[in-house]
């Protein structure tokens, strides 16, 4: 430590500074009044705000803006990561409440008519595969409830009988029939969980289910495309379309491709032996898309044989009935967004993929094992297209006995340029073809109404007496059944003010 | 990365955006080029096969685009002043040169519109 003595000069050096002492207050303290009870202000006196800030001689006085602090922005969310949660589909809430004595689909439950107007659980072995076939839309309301489960409607329990009958489990006459279906009704009417229906039933009855879940998809111009090389009009084959509905084909049905072996010889494709099953080829295209139509098209040409080519017969097997399910036909009437060479737009019939799924109506028997096309149309995403308006209208009229050459027999307008194409896709059957049929889902019927309001009611989301009364009221709000409708009255309809034992006298 | 014509694009990147970013070649034909490839139009720079990259980069190397064009645009405007017309003199005064209104909005001629006119 240094001295307190400078040495040199042997002065003493300043002491240690001293202690630091608060500055002298600047507060005028009341000291005027001494006896005054009030605590002595010690808070400064406040300075009057300038509102100009002191410039000097001729300087100009200068706008100063405060800069925004920068926030801290969130990242954009992963590539595919804002699709994938709009197209996320959620099958269960563990918050509703169980269904008691609810019965699953199976093949007897599904042409049971006494079960008609209950609702029946998809079985939960099926999911995964209904969802591989994306059978499920995000926008249906499958999320409100415990498990996943379907009105058996009139609809339903005929369609159920169908597939019985081309199984020919009762060795029907139809045994191996094909009916073509167009599906049309209005919005909400159930046409696209009617296709799901039927792909579960499909499943059930170990059928091959192949589905176009969106027709649109294939038009829209989002997938690759390429000319078909010497094809007079050019058509255009779709690889990676092809290559995803492989998978699904695939993914969907692996039990059934997985026992089928090949029985025909396919010189295009270089890796494939004589032993391989259905699936092994079918993996072929999803792993190459480059040859993808080709697979398709031998994978086609399999689950249609009657026999096996010469030489291959000791691993034929009987192929199953195939179920075909389109959804969002009208889209495939069009024009598409693609174009070409010459910039002209390409119509959807030049489609290779989609011209194959058109053909199977119109040809004879489209599917030699049997089975069943169901084409259903949308409303909810559908191009106005005056010639499908055309076509259905005539399908409807003979379905309903008019002859083409009667004056009722609905025609298109004058100057009004239907496409000639689509028109002939929906021309009278000739010979022993089966013919194409037009089905318009309509409303519940009051009864079944009920069964589906009770559901609700059984699953904790409707607190209502659910009786006669009610159920008319809303059968009649709901457009005379329309079962989209009747499901936002069932999910909307909530009056909190009623005690809480009404889901019990639902049950009656 | 992809090179088509000398730049290299992202991969992420949409196709015809990235024909979209040359100097002269629009919205109609960069639409007409993928029809003329059979590209759909929603590509993107890494579907491309290489030898459709090439094609595209054949055909754009043929057109008249990028410096090509800009001189060719100065060359029309410089001929207009050289001629002594009107447009050409308008051009050289910073000013609108098709019978646009002065008193108010000129500002982008103002911008643009100089001796050597800026593209």
């Amino acid at each position: 430590m240094a001295s307190a003595w400078c040495w040199s000069c042997l002065s003493r050096l300043r002491p240690t500074p001293r202690a630091i002492l608060p500055p002298p207050a600047v507060t005028p303290r009341i000291t005027s009044a001494p006896f005054h009870s009030t605590a002595v202000q010690y808070a400064n006196p406040t300075k009057k705000k300038s509102s100009l800030v002191a410039t000097k001689y001729r300087q100009g006085q200068v706008l100063k803006r405060k800069k925004k602090a920068k926030t801290e922005r969130a990242r954009p969310p992963a590539v595919g990561e804002r699709k994938a949660l709009r197209k996320r589909i959620v099958l269960s809430n563990p918050n509703a409440l169980e269904v008691e004595g609810m019965k699953d689909l199976s093949p007897e439950t599904m042409v049971d008519s006494r079960l008609r107007g209950s609702v029946v659980g998809l079985p939960v072995p099926m999911l995964e595969r209904l969802r591989a076939v994306q059978a499920f839309k995000p926008k249906q309301g499958w999320s409100i409830f415990r498990r996943p489960g379907t009105v058996l409607r009139r609809d339903t329990i005929e369609m159920g009988r169908l597939f019985e009958k081309i199984s020919g489990d009762g060795d029907a006459p139809e045994k191996g029939k094909v009916i073509k279906k167009i599906i049309t009704g209005m919005k909400g009417s159930g046409k696209t969980v009617h296709l799901l229906q039927a792909m579960t039933m499909g499943f059930l009855k170990n059928w091959v289910v192949i589905t176009v879940p969106d027709a649109r998809d294939l038009v829209s111009g989002d997938t690759a495309y390429s000319p078909v090389e010497g094809s007079k009009p050019t058509q255009y084959v779709q690889p990676n379309a092809v290559s995803a509905l492989l998978t699904r084909t695939v993914e969907a049905n692996r039990q059934v491709l997985s026992t089928l072996k090949v029985s025909q010889k396919h010189p295009g494709l270089s890796g494939l032996k004589p032993t391989s099953t259905l699936e092994d080829l079918a993996k072929l295209g999803f792993q190459d898309a480059a040859i993808a139509w080709t697979v398709f098209q031998a994978l086609w040409t399999e689950l249609n044989a009657t026999a096996a080519a010469p030489g291959m017969e000791n691993n034929f097997e009987a192929r199953p009935p195939m179920l075909v399910a389109v959804d969002g036909l009208a889209h495939w009437m069009t024009e598409t967004a693609y174009r070409d060479a010459d910039f002209k737009p390409v119509h959807a019939h030049d489609l290779i993929f989609v011209q194959h799924f058109l053909s199977l109506l119109k040809s004879g028997q489209s599917l030699k094992n049997g089975g069943m096309l169901l084409y259903a149309t949308s409303t909810s995403n559908n191009p106005s297209n005056y010639s499908l308006e055309v076509g259905l209208n005539q399908l409807a009229a003979r379905q309903a006995g008019i002859a083409p050459t009667s004056e009722e027999y609905p025609q298109p307008e004058a100057y009004s340029n239907p496409n000639a194409r689509v028109l002939d896709l929906f021309k009278p059957a000739t010979g022993k073809e089966s013919a194409l049929e037009l089905q318009t889902l309509g409303g519940l019927a009051r009864d079944e109404t009920r069964g589906f309001l009770e559901y609700f009611a059984h699953s904790g989301l409707l607190r209502e007496s659910v009786n006669e009364e009610w159920v008319g009221e809303k059968w009649t709000l709901s457009g005379g059944g329309i079962i989209g409708e009747l499901e936002k009255l069932g999910r909307h309809v909530r009056t909190a003010a009623q005690p809480v034992a009404q889901p019990v006298a639902a049950a009656n | 990365m992809v090179f088509i014509l000398g730049v290299n694009f992202p991969e992420r990147n949409l196709l015809k955006k990235s024909l979209e970013t040359f100097f002269g070649v629009g919205n109609n034909t960069s639409s007409r080029l993928l029809a003329r490839f059979n590209i759909h139009p929603t590509c993107r720079v890494g579907e491309l096969a290489n030898k459709q990259v090439l094609d595209l980069t054949a055909v754009l190397s043929d057109m008249k685009i990028e410096n090509d064009l800009r001189r060719e645009v100065l060359n029309d405007i410089k001929r207009l002043k050289e001629t002594g017309t009107y447009r050409g003199r308008r051009h050289a005064l910073g000013l609108p040169v098709r019978g646009q209104r002065t008193r108010t909005q000129i500002k982008t001629p103002v911008r643009l519109n100089r001796m050597e006119r800026r593209l």
